[in-house]
């Protein structure tokens, strides 16, 4: 842990002097990241990057002062420029170790280029596939005037396999032969549907993979209930109580239950993270907030405070989505007469805060009829509106999966996010090239 | 030690380890941040101080940044065989006066959120009941310095503020818009110009419909011809792909169309001497009245295609690997003609003011379509607003379509600075379908 001999205490005493009133926010946010890529053919590219963000928060204004080393001189500068206290005061310079970073390496993304290939070879398939390989790492200490937790790291990977018909990329807890299987599905599943036409204009029922399930409510469900967002069209609090999706739906944001080395007990602002359910039986019941936004209503409880980088503040954002499991085996998921679209996989997706108009890329999908998968269509878009998509989910899938994991970049924070996923089935969807 | 003595002294270091062929990198910058949304108020200030280094021989090679201070015993990765390194050798650098305003202090916090809030007010003028629903000001300054092995050295400095406002208009559901646009000097920002350009954007946003299908002559704004070439970047950058899209006698482009790259346009928010290596930048002209001259081609790129190549390598930060790019890159304008002549000899077509959305480019299939909303014009004048359309069409058909160029070249943020003025062309159609 590169933050194990920082002196908390001493940054907490500091950091005290520049809360002047009861509900000020003041803490100190330390990071160190690093990130090892290796591109085929090999490329390495590695860059590690520490600093820290003192920030003060006082009646929904926020200042921030940020800076690229973690030393007792600029911190105090940054205290002196975050603090609102004048004439400028001069802050004492608190000891600030922290344990040098040693040689990178990553022997792991290696040999995970050939594993890939021997999958995509398996499925009886040969074709160029450009290779990228990345391992994130992830150390935070969050530092309040009255409180110290514990500090947090995150380990995890992504990868990107490029062929001539497509781009296909995932965030994996651990690089193995899974992660490798999963990978080379979804690049031959695309392989394969190259030539597919995109579908004519589609009016019926669809079922979601749990990749594209954690898509859709990742845009659907999480997004919509961050607390930022649902105060563009008002007060946030306002949302609690509304029946927003099908009775069937329960989503929760847990980031204490996420993936191994993703797996969190403090958010990026140092509270405690919560088991929150976003919808319970489809009735939004706690909305994502973040400190600052817990302090505008009892309502809103923080623990979902995420930072993509320490030059920007906090805002609400989920970690991991978890979707309960519901009844449905497979082929009451697929059941009925009417011709229907499954969607194995979305790219990505889209929602207008206002207007609730949601977006969701299709590389490919395949039909289904009469409980059997049939042939496969090209690129295509799923679009409606949130609270009307929502209500026609009929089916939830009895068996979930870790799934959907992906970048998020709302409002410039680049996130990484996951997911626990069933399948579902909708009804009367829209489905268009 | 002189940071000029510490790059020879990491150099050194390198060789020692027998990487014989190396760049050091090192970048110091500071930056304000301001943003406003309608309950919250944020002011950031940050100082990065960060390094870069790429090192190798025949067998394989590493790039390795980090924040702080760059030190010669730092833990080096082992290099990954595979790919060598390959360097630019020192050339002379025509002289170049570093430009007054890199000098300007940045914007102070005061004076940053009051730009903020005057958007605001600006735009409750032009559209009443509309509001902007996050508006953030960026303004940052940075010096930096380069060596490598061959013997090059170079520094260079930018200067450079940015600003992104979201905005919804009156009515229920609301329309949205936003605007990006970035600047050398953000006092150069002027409120009034964007509010109504967002105005505008909501105003055919909430009234506009999309034709069925229909084509005609098309009166394009800066912002949406910018977004095309964005678009079509891959047929002019690197060697090779420009001639697909050349007609007989190599003809890429109607007689008005002429294309420049400069990374030392005087005025342009990138402007610089030397690119992300150290190579000289200067202007090169890549479609001349419509004849394909030359695709950009950097350093290590030459003999590959027909050109002379430029420092066109850029540096998006310092984690990332130098990349050859557009640094400046426009449509010439023409002096003589007027937006207003432009618009007053459409007979019966479309003005379209923006881009509502991601475009589609199919550079094999030679077609592209391009969400856009703006009004339908008969006789030259604005006769219904136009939304939720997509623009199509073959990428071809447009540059063989230009008929006129106006003189109001404006650049975009988009892949490196893009610049246009407004154009009128033929040979396209406006569909229904895209996003409002």
């Amino acid at each position: 842990m590169p933050f194990s001999k920082l002196d908390t205490a001493a940054v907490a005493r500091t950091l005290s002097q520049i809360a002047e009133q009861p509900e000020d926010v003041v803490d100190a946010f330390f990071e160190r990241r690093e990130e090892v890529e290796l591109q085929e053919p090999g490329a390495l590219r590695v860059w590690r990057e520490e600093g820290f963000a003192v920030r003060l928060a006082r009646e929904g204004r926020t200042w921030l002062a940020t800076r690229d080393a973690v030393e007792p001189k600029p911190f105090a500068e940054a205290l002196r420029q975050a603090a609102r206290v004048l004439p400028s005061a001069t802050y004492p310079e608190p000891m600030l170790e922290v344990a040098p970073p040693g040689p990178i390496a990553a022997p792991e993304l290696l040999d995970f280029p050939g594993v890939l290939s021997r999958a995509v070879r398996a499925h009886h398939v040969g074709f160029p596939l450009r290779v990228a390989v990345r391992r994130h790492r992830r150390w935070v200490q969050v530092v309040g005037p009255r409180w110290v937790p514990a500090a947090e790291s995150e380990t995890f990977y992504s990868c990107s396999a490029e062929s001539s018909w497509g781009r296909y990329g995932a965030l994996l807890p651990r690089l193995d032969a899974a992660a490798a299987a999963d990978i080379a599905e979804a690049v031959v599943a695309l392989f394969r549907a190259r030539q597919a036409h995109p579908p004519a204009p589609f009016h019926g029922p669809a079922v979601l993979a749990p990749a594209a399930v954690a898509v859709l409510l990742h845009e659907a469900v999480a997004h919509a209930l961050e607390a930022d967002t649902l105060a563009q069209g008002g007060n946030p609090e306002a949302a609690v109580g509304v029946a927003m999706a099908a009775s069937c739906l329960d989503v929760l944001d847990d980031p204490a239950a996420a993936p191994e080395g993703v797996r969190r007990t403090t958010d990026d602002e140092g509270t405690p993270v919560v088991r929150r359910w976003l919808l319970r039986g489809g009735v939004v019941e706690q909305p994502l907030a973040d400190a600052l936004w817990a302090l505008t209503s009892p309502v809103l409880l923080p623990g979902a405070g995420r930072r993509g980088t320490r030059h920007l503040p906090p805002g609400p954002r989920s970690s991991h989505l978890e979707i309960l499991p519901g009844e449905a085996g497979e082929a009451d998921l697929f059941a009925g007469s009417d011709e229907g679209l499954f969607l194995p996989e979305a790219s990505r997706g889209a929602l207008d805060p206002l207007s609730g108009e949601f977006v969701l890329h299709l590389p490919m999908a395949r039909r289904f009829r009469r409980g059997a998968l049939a042939g496969t269509v090209g690129p295509c878009v799923l679009r409606g509106r949130v609270a009307d998509l929502l209500t026609r989910v009929v089916a939830v899938g009895n068996e979930v999966k870790p799934a959907g994991a992906g970048w998020c970049a709302k409002g410039g924070l680049k996130l990484p996010v996951w997911a626990t996923a069933p399948a579902l089935r909708l009804e009367g969807v829209e489905i268009a090239p | 030690m002189s940071r000029t003595a510490l790059l020879d002294e990491v150099l050194r270091a390198l060789l020692r380890r027998h990487l014989t062929d190396a760049e050091v990198y090192v970048k110091r910058g500071r930056s304000r941040r301001l943003e406003r949304t309608p309950v919250t108020e944020t002011a950031s200030i940050s100082q990065e101080r960060a390094w870069a280094v790429r090192a190798g021989n025949r067998r394989g090679s590493f790039f390795a940044a980090a924040t702080g201070d760059l030190t010669p015993g730092e833990p080096w990765p082992e290099p990954i065989a595979g790919q060598s390194l390959e360097l630019p050798e020192p050339a002379e650098v025509p002289a170049w006066t570093v430009p007054s305003d890199f000098d300007t202090p940045l914007i102070g916090e005061r004076e940053g959120l009051r730009l903020l809030e005057s958007l605001g007010r600006e735009l409750e003028n032009e559209l009443p009941g509309a509001r902007t629903l996050r508006a953030a000001l960026e303004d940052g300054s940075s010096e930096a310095e380069l060596a490598n092995s061959r013997g090059l050295r170079a520094s260079t400095r930018h200067r450079i503020a940015t600003l992104y406002i979201e905005a919804a208009g009156p009515g229920s559901p609301a329309p949205t818009a936003s605007l990006y646009v970035a600047t050398r000097e953000p006092r150069r920002f002027h409120p009034t110009a964007l509010a109504r350009r967002l105005a505008d954007r909501l105003a055919v946003s909430a009234s506009g419909a999309a034709p069925e299908r229909d084509s005609g002559e098309f009166l394009l704004a800066p912002i949406v011809v910018a977004h095309l070439l964005a678009g079509i970047l891959p047929l002019l950058v690197g060697p090779g792909p420009g001639a697909r899209l050349l007609g007989a006698r190599g003809r890429f482009g109607s007689d008005r169309v002429t294309l420049i790259d400069n990374g030392r346009l005087p005025g342009g928010a990138s402007e610089s001497p030397v690119d992300g290596e150290g190579v000289a930048t200067r202007e090169v002209v890549l479609v001349e009245d419509g004849i394909f001259r030359q695709p950009l081609l950097a350093w290590w790129q030459e003999g590959a295609a027909d050109g002379e190549p430029s420092g066109c390598t850029r540096r998006a930060g310092w984690r990332d690997l130098p990349l050859p790019g557009p640094t400046h890159l426009y449509l010439k304008p023409e002096l003589r003609t007027s937006v207003a002549s432009l618009l007053g000899s459409v007979a019966q077509g479309y003005y379209l003011i923006d881009v509502t959305g991601p475009g589609r480019f199919d550079l094999a299939a030679d077609r592209f379509s391009l969400p856009v909303c703006g009004f339908a014009v008969q006789s030259g004048r604005a006769s219904a607003p136009v939304a939720g359309s997509l623009l199509s069409g073959a990428i071809g058909a447009f540059l063989k379509g230009v008929v006129g160029v106006g003189r109001d070249l404006t650049f975009h943020p988009l892949d490196g600075m893009i610049g246009s003025p407004t154009v009128l062309a033929i040979g396209l159609e406006l569909l229904g379908g895209g996003s409002a």
